[in-house]
């Protein structure tokens, strides 16, 4: 359990189950163990995606500096992709 | 007792804040050696910022997911369903949770060998009850 509960460089399984469970209206909804660690991927490709799409944008701007400006304009097409 | 309580969950939602900050540190790291390239703070902030906020859409699509399916606990499927934007998201997300169900399914098959190693012979009946309870226990 060890090995996939804190996985190197992604979201762990309990701050996913917390960060749901802030959001939830429902103080009786859980998530189970499988759906938790799938959170924990989509978060990461999430996260993954913001920022190779926003590395993306500077490197079109001949930039090695990324900065919220590249993240802005890589922003709408990724909210709707998610 | 609502103020208190109100105070709690922003302690907890300012940890929670953190640790999806530090995560999202990490990431970018790999993203940077990847492609060469530098996140300013302020970027790295900001992409923490709107991962927090994401979280919240999907707990609260999550959460109607499964109660549409009249359950109170949300299941691979209902994540599944939250994948559906993006075609290869979709495929990359189910992929995922054949892998998890059946990495689930070798260890139970571990469990098995284990548990019928150690106490000798047993009806398969009681064997499955002693693999199942094994399993409650380590999941808590």
């Amino acid at each position: 359990m060890a090995e996939r509960g804190g996985r190197a460089g992604g979201f762990r399984k309990d701050t996913v189950d917390r960060l749901l469970r802030l959001h939830f209206r429902d103080g009786r909804t859980r998530v189970n163990a499988d759906a938790q660690l799938l959170v924990a991927e989509l978060l990461k490709v999430f996260v993954r995606e913001a920022a190779s799409r926003a590395a993306r944008q500077a490197q079109a701007e001949d930039l090695k500096k990324v900065d919220t400006e590249h993240l802005e304009k890589a922003l709408p097409q990724l909210l709707l992709d998610f | 007792m609502a103020a208190a309580g109100a105070e709690e969950r922003q302690v907890l939602a300012q940890r929670l804040k953190a640790a999806v900050h530090y995560t999202v540190g990490c990431l970018c790291q790999e993203v940077e050696e990847d492609k060469d390239v530098q996140f300013s703070k302020q970027t790295i902030a900001a992409i923490s910022e709107i991962t927090f906020r994401q979280c919240e859409i999907f707990a609260k699509d999550l959460e109607m997911f499964a109660r549409h399916a009249k359950r109170t606990t949300v299941t691979t499927e209902d994540v599944k369903l939250l994948a559906r934007r993006s075609n290869s998201l979709l495929k990359y997300i189910t992929q995922k949770s054949e892998e998890l169900a059946s990495s689930n399914m070798e260890q139970k098959e571990k469990k098995r060998k284990k548990s019928s190693a150690a106490k000798g012979e047993r009806t398969p009946g009681e064997q499955e009850a002693a693999v199942t309870e094994n399993e409650d226990s380590n999941m808590a």
